[in-house]
């Protein structure tokens, strides 16, 4: 199934906007003004959306076809297209989305055509499976891990390098016994430490949106 | 494809000079008319890479420009905006890409730097000081007799000199200058090793596009150029980085973690050391020689450069984090090395500064603190400079992706141990195995090795570039 790597699903959704030349701005400029104003950091809607690893989301204006000889082709309508590598299955992934941020996405695809809203979860879930479309590339840097274990398992590789780091206390003789039940009593710790969150840190200055890459002459 | 018109390439592209000295004068340009009848005279002197039958000059002179100097130079708005945005916005504007942040951000820049009034680069080398003084002196006749540029400072570099030898260290002690790419068409004593990786295991030149403009790329592109064509072809983009470097802080952080490692004895350290370079101090590449520093392996053209990191994926050789193999991963992402034939760059620059004796900062631990910080204050670094044909696809998703950020290693946020730009808390991880002599070691809360005093992004153009430029012939029609 190509939409499946391992544990992991590649959504692939493209929704048409909705066409109204009497709505001002435009659907798809109002959705871009919204998109605009949302947090890629762990203040993101999708960090708090359970089971995402990656989120995209786009609106295509057009097409252009690249080459030669030049043939112009045009879509029928704009469409918003929602990229995620997820933990499967989907429907578990929709509902949990419907749930955590029911306001962002119905302020998304409320501009695009036949999206009944979320409070309908039936409609919901069989209109965004409707707009699907086959996946068959990947996040390279996802493997087959869930979000809870991956964050869990960065935790643990910080923690043991810290505790590496600490044990002995540089300068003292400690017999290994000694440094194994630390060991044991440092993994109960960790073990029994709450997932962290998904999302870098806000503030961290890892997002910084102000800076454009990707224009045709870079 | 055939041979390149080297005599229409500035040398220092086509070639490292490899001479002990070199001052780097950074110009404002005065009113355009001036400034071109400056480039005029200068044009006389300009090395090219022309190769030297009769051997080495005794000096070298090269010019690069930033967007504002070619802006003051007049050139045509169309040209202007054709740059690729990267050079056009300058280093300083692209920090949150590379990175340069907390002790590395403009704030801590040289004045010089911080002014954003620099024009451009001119580089001279020489043989010896004499050399470099006596062609300073005359292009700064040149400047004062057109007018046409002012000089706002200069940095003076020079090779190592270590108990009376000149070296190819640098001041962290690792010899250094060993691998730069090949390029088609671009005549070099080539080695295996420095090209791209082939089905069959050997190595063959990177398409000349991926070093100068106006040739087809890795990918088959031209690279992106400004117009007219003519402005560009056979020029390149340059990365001038003054980087400082805490020699104290290296030594002593070295010292700490060595005494943890191993039998924790001078081999032990000198292991270490290779560990997070991945070469020995002599350049041997710990890939090849894991145990030992070898020179018969250094000192051979054919073994210095030629490896791969296929059957260490483990990293208990060659660390997956050791500077070398993060920004020259060779084949160590899969694909036979194909996803990083459009990341290389050539490398160019010297160390500033004298070296400071192996006997300083190593003292007893007491005194290891005072004598670290001491050192770090002292003056001294790497004038650090990169050729690319693209800043943003090359030099600056290098410095981005695989030295402060080690998701492509599978390594998470990891950076580079001594480049990188480190927060607080940071880690370096070196792979072991079961044996007494290769064990693992967590290298924890990372300093900051190197700090960014400043620096800029410069076009490069071609002898032909030039002379348009001087004799204002820039047409982007």
């Amino acid at each position: 199934m190509a939409n499946q790597s391992g544990s992991v699903y590649g959504l692939t959704l493209l929704c048409p906007i909705v066409k109204d030349e009497r709505a001002v701005p435009s659907h798809d400029l109002q959705i871009r003004e919204y998109l605009a104003t949302l947090p890629t950091d762990e203040r993101s809607p999708f960090a708090a959306a359970p089971g995402t690893h990656l989120a995209r989301l786009v609106v295509m204006d057009d097409v252009i076809y690249v080459g030669m000889p030049a043939c112009e082709e045009h879509l029928k309508s704009k469409y918003l297209i929602f990229e995620t590598n997820c933990d499967a299955d989907i429907d578990a992934y929709f509902t949990g989305l419907a749930k955590a941020i029911p306001e962002q996405l119905d302020a998304v695809w409320s501009h695009c055509t036949g999206y009944p809203g979320v409070r309908d979860l039936d409609a919901f879930l069989s209109y965004m499976k409707a707009c699907q479309l086959e996946t068959t590339f990947f996040f390279a840097a996802v493997n087959d891990k869930s979000v809870t274990d991956t964050l869990k398992a960065l935790q643990t590789q910080r923690a043991v390098a810290d505790f590496i780091a600490t044990h002995p206390v540089p300068g003292t003789v400690v017999d290994a016994a000694t440094t194994q039940r630390e060991f044991l009593e440092f993994m109960k710790i960790v073990e029994a430490a709450p997932t962290p969150r998904p999302g870098l840190k806000a503030g961290s200055g890892a997002s910084r949106r102000e800076i454009q890459t990707g224009g045709h002459n870079e | 494809m055939s041979k390149l018109n080297a005599t229409d390439i500035q040398g220092f592209v086509l070639r490292g000079y490899n001479m002990p000295f070199a001052r780097y004068c950074f110009l404002r340009l005065g009113e355009p008319k001036r400034a071109r009848a400056f480039l005029d005279r200068l044009l006389g002197v300009i090395t090219t890479g022309q190769t030297w039958d009769q051997g080495k000059p005794q000096s070298t002179v090269n010019i690069a420009f930033t967007h504002k100097g070619l802006t003051a130079l007049d050139l045509p708005i169309a040209t202007l905006i054709s740059f690729p945005v990267e050079f056009q916005q300058g280093m300083r504007a692209r920090g949150g890409i590379l990175g340069d942040t907390g002790v590395n951000s403009d704030e801590y820049w040289d004045p010089l730097w911080r002014d954003d009034d620099v024009h451009a680069w001119l580089g001279i080398h020489a043989l010896s000081p004499n050399a470099l003084h006596e062609r300073f002196t005359q292009v700064q006749a040149m400047m004062e007799e057109t007018g046409g540029a002012k000089l706002l400072d200069s940095e003076d570099a020079a090779s190592l000199v270590i108990d009376g030898k000149v070296t190819l260290k640098e001041h962290f002690g690792y010899t250094d200058g060993f691998g730069n790419p090949d390029y088609l068409g671009v005549e070099r004593s080539t080695q295996p090793g420095q090209g791209k990786l082939q089905d069959d295991g050997t190595w063959a030149p990177l398409a000349t596009g991926e070093l100068l403009l106006g040739y087809a790329d890795e990918a088959g592109e031209l690279p992106v150029a400004p117009i007219p064509a003519l402005l560009a072809a056979n020029g390149t983009f340059m990365v001038f980085r003054k980087l400082h470097q805490n020699v104290g802080t290296f030594r002593r952080f070295l010292n700490e973690w060595a005494a943890r490692y191993g039998a924790g004895d001078d081999l032990a350290r000198e292991k270490l050391a290779a560990k997070f370079i991945g070469r020995w101090r002599d350049g041997t590449p710990v890939e090849l020689s894991p145990e030992r520093p070898d020179a018969a392996i250094a000192q051979d053209p054919n073994r210095s450069t030629n490896f791969t990191y296929a059957q260490d994926a483990a990293g208990t050789r060659c660390p997956i984090g050791a500077h070398m193999r993060r920004v020259h991963p060779r084949d160590a992402f899969g694909f036979k090395g194909r996803l990083i034939n459009r990341r290389r760059i050539t490398r160019r620059g010297l160390p500033y500064g004298p070296f400071a004796a192996e006997s300083e900062g190593a003292a007893t631990p007491d005194a290891q603190t005072l004598d670290a910080e001491a050192l770090d204050r002292q003056d001294r670094g790497v004038l650090f400079m990169v050729l690319n044909a693209s800043i943003s696809r090359q030099f600056e998703f290098v410095q981005q992706q695989w030295v402060n950020y080690g998701n492509d290693a599978h390594l998470g946020n990891d950076k580079d141990l001594l480049m990188g730009s480190h927060a607080e808390g940071e880690k370096y991880v070196v792979q072991g195995d079961a044996t007494a002599d290769n064990p693992p070691l967590v290298c924890a809360n990372l300093p900051n090795f190197v700090e960014l005093r400043g620096g800029e992004y410069f076009f490069l153009p071609s002898i032909t570039a030039l002379g348009m430029m001087a004799m204002g012939l820039v047409d982007p029609r």
